[in-house]
Formats: structure tokens, C-alpha cells, sequence
């Protein structure tokens, strides 16, 4: 015992060394999956606060963008509600048809587009609906996943993180792909298992597919911008640019898909 | 002031600093500078190694919360902190310190502080960059990282230390 204890005292340095270095290679293993430790959890309202403080201050200098880019949503929502706006009467009917999503608007407070894996901080938490793996939009296209939940704040896994793949769909073509981020652009991602036989411009169109448990039908992606074909049997490979500017980004929708627990429910039951 | 207390709002300023300005500033995909790293490199000579490894997993803790990447910053900052007093020695040879309480550039000759900041600087990013891929797969990219990152932020720390040199000398 006495030696023990003599051993501590003499290597104390390297020994609380090791024991600070094993504690974070732990807490960096646990965080490597999609939803992240009771850390990020707790901290996740004081975090919040301080990015909400942080971006109040910039937000007054894109104001113009962000009025611009509302407005021209405003337009095209207005297009749409046309085809339920009845002339006679002059009232929106909504009612008729099954509404199948709800969306809840919310504002970025912190973003990051330079790291291998990046999170995206919204202002709105469990108390606005928020839940898990609920999917987050933009008027541009998608942005990605809520992972943790907070009071006030939500993270959300962005599609700028190495671990994200989201199922698309080819719009020419109909055939199903999936989509990767490659970490170092924040503009760029990757369409891999393309079918052989489909060959794909620049500049065509990439959609969601109703095959991604995450995300509804038929929301933009982004448009390719190379094409890679292999030379043997292989699935091809494309790069696209995202419709979303990740670097500009500051209002958000999160979408409650009404019809996930029903559709949970019976995936669970034909196991 | 207190020497403690001035530590504690250099620590949340350096803290809020990386946050919220650093980390928004985009230079290429590959140039992540790390400011923080100040708060290690100006602790007295004389604090014990023990408190120093604390306050470099404290310190890399408290960015961690704010980029979610729990242990990343963390790991690198403590392993930084544990490689500083024999950086110093390495860099300082023969050169005593017996009236100077903390590095500082007023009193430090330019050159020496200079390597001091860039092997300290190099060995953080080396292992935050190593750790944050988790992997060997993405080698040149992490190089590439490296290679560009440690001159930023050398460069914004030296800045940094020459800014703030003139209010040490006044305490």
C-alpha cells in the first residue's frame, strides 16, 4: 500500500496525464454516433444562449437577404395556396386535403460549415414541439436531422457531417441514390450508388426520396455538377452542389412528419 | 489585479473570443485556427504540472461544449498542456528565467517566443486534427489541415500576445 501510494505521488504528472487523455478518447468515441452523450445534453440551453447573444449581433447586417429570401418564399406559398383558394367565397380550404406535415419555423443561432462533423443550433427545443430525428429544411433545400433536444434549443446533425447519408432520387430518372458529405466543402456532396446505366448533365436535379425515413418526398437537394463513371460494373459516382448555402444560413423550418409513428409502428410490427 | 482573476477573464474572453468570431471566419476548407490556446501559453512558469493539465482539459472542455465535439478539444489541449514544460526547456537551452513569472513578449526575446508558440501550436493541431478524422483514411487531408492551420494560428496568437504585451508591463 505504502508503495502504491508512493508510486502515485511520484508519477502523479503522467498518471493524471493518461487518466485526462482516456476520459476525453472516451467522451469522443460515445459522441461518434448520431445522437450524442448527456454532456452535449446538459450544456446544450447555456450553449444556445450564448450563440443566440452571439448572433443578434450579426443578424442585423443580413437583414436585407433575409427579407429578400422571405418574400420570394411568400411568393411561391402564395402560388400554391391558389389551388385550395376558392374564388366564390374567398377563403383558403385546407381542410380537404390529409395534412401530412407541420412546420415549425426557427432560427439559427449557431452554424459551423468548417469541421469534419458539423452541428447547426436552433432556437427552438421540446417546449415548440421539437423532437428527435424530426428533419430540418430551408426554403433552399434540405439542411438535416435533429439529434438532441433541449428545453429552449435544439442541435441538428447538418448534412456537413461525415457520418450523414440521406437517400435521394434522381428527378430525370426516378432511380434511388445516396448521399454523402466528402468533409472538406461546404458546398459540395456526394451522390454515390448511381446505376450503371444512368448517366447524368451538369446541372441536373437532385430530390429527396420517399424511400429516406428523414425527409419527405420530392424536397431539393441540389443540382450535379461532375460526373464520375467507373470504368468496371461499379455504381457510379457524381458531385453535387447543395441547393442550401450552409454558410448563409439563418431561417429554418423543422418538419413534423404526422405520419412517422404510424409508419414506425407497422415497420416494428412486420419484423 | 489579482493574477487569478486575471486568468479567469482571459480564460472566458479567449473562450467567447473562439466561439463566436474564430470559428465563423471561413478561409478555404482546410485553415482552422485556434486562438484559445493563448490561455496554456501565457500560464505562469512556475504553476505545477498537475493544475496545468487541468486547466488545458478545462480549457479545451469549454470549446468542446460550444463545437459538440465532447473530448476533442480536450484531448489535444491536455496533451499540449503536458508537452509545455518540456517544449520550454527545449526551446529555451541555456536562457534562465529567474525575475520573469509568466512567458510574456514584452520580456521574452521575439525569436524565442515564436518557436515557442509554433511547436506547442504544431503539436495541438496535429493530435485535434489526428482525432477529429478518428481515423488514418483521410491522411493527406488531416496534413493538409495541419499544414495550413498551425501558420494562422501562430500568426492571430502571436498578434494576440503583441496587442496585449504594453497592459502587462502597466500591472
Amino acid at each position: 500500500m505504502y508503495n502504491l501510494r508512493r508510486f502515485i505521488i511520484k508519477h502523479h504528472v503522467i498518471i493524471l496525464f493518461i487518466l485526462l487523455e482516456v476520459i476525453s478518447i472516451l467522451l469522443l468515441a460515445r459522441s461518434q454516433n448520431f445522437h450524442r452523450n448527456w454532456m452535449v445534453n446538459t450544456t446544450n440551453d447555456v450553449v444556445g444562449k450564448v450563440y443566440e447573444w452571439g448572433s443578434e449581433v450579426g443578424n442585423y447586417f443580413r437583414l436585407n437577404s433575409a427579407n429578400k429570401q422571405l418574400a420570394e418564399e411568400n411568393a411561391l406559398l402564395r402560388k400554391q395556396l391558389s389551388v385550395v383558394y376558392d374564388t366564390t367565397t374567398c377563403v383558403y380550404d385546407i381542410t380537404q386535403g390529409d395534412t401530412l406535415f407541420e412546420y415549425i419555423p426557427a432560427q439559427v443561432v449557431n452554424n459551423s460549415t468548417n469541421q469534419v462533423n458539423n452541428y447547426i443550433i436552433i432556437n427552438k427545443g421540446t417546449k415548440d414541439g421539437i423532437r428527435r430525428d424530426m428533419s430540418v429544411i430551408s426554403t433552399e433545400g434540405i439542411v438535416g436531422v435533429v439529434t438532441d433536444v433541449s428545453r429552449h434549443y435544439a442541435s441538428v446533425m447538418s448534412l456537413l457531417h461525415s457520418k450523414s447519408v440521406v437517400g435521394v432520387r434522381i428527378k430525370q430518372s426516378q432511380e434511388l441514390a445516396s448521399l454523402k458529405w466528402e468533409t472538406n466543402n461546404y458546398r459540395y456532396g456526394t451522390v454515390e450508388d448511381i446505376p450503371t446505366h444512368i448517366i447524368l448533365q451538369k446541372g441536373d436535379t437532385i430530390l429527396t426520396s420517399s424511400h429516406s425515413d428523414i425527409f419527405p418526398e420530392d424536397l431539393m437537394v441540389g443540382t450535379v455538377e461532375e460526373f464520375y463513371p467507373t470504368a468496371v460494373d461499379a455504381l457510379n459516382r457524381a458531385k453535387i452542389r447543395y441547393s442550401t448555402d450552409f454558410s448563409t444560413l439563418r431561417h429554418v423550418y423543422v418538419i413534423h412528419d404526422l405520419h412517422k409513428a404510424e409508419r414506425d409502428s407497422l415497420k416494428i410490427r412486420q419484423q | 489585479m489579482n493574477r487569478t482573476v486575471v486568468q479567469i477573464i482571459r480564460f472566458v474572453v479567449l473562450v467567447l473570443f473562439q466561439v463566436l468570431v474564430i470559428n465563423h471566419i471561413r478561409l478555404g476548407g482546410y485553415v482552422h485556427p485556434y486562438i484559445y490556446l493563448t490561455f496554456i501559453l501565457l500560464l505562469p512558469f512556475s504553476m505545477p504540472k498537475w493544475q496545468l493539465l487541468v486547466l488545458g482539459f478545462a480549457m479545451g472542455l469549454s470549446i468542446d461544449l460550444f463545437t459538440g465535439t465532447p473530448g476533442l478539444h480536450a484531448g489535444a489541449t491536455t496533451l499540449m498542456a503536458f508537452c509545455r514544460p518540456g517544449i520550454i526547456k527545449l526551446v529555451s537551452g541555456s536562457l534562465k528565467f529567474d525575475n520573469i513569472q509568466e512567458p510574456n513578449l514584452g520580456q521574452l526575446d521575439g525569436m524565442w517566443f515564436l518557436r515557442y508558440v509554433f511547436c506547442l501550436v504544431f503539436i495541438h493541431h496535429f493530435a485535434l486534427f489526428f482525432l477529429e478524422s478518428f481515423s488514418f483514411r483521410l491522411i493527406g487531408q488531416v496534413l493538409l489541415r495541419i499544414l495550413l492551420s498551425v501558420p494562422v494560428s501562430v500568426f492571430l496568437i502571436m498578434m494576440i500576445l503583441y496587442i496585449f504585451k504594453r497592459d502587462k508591463k502597466k500591472e
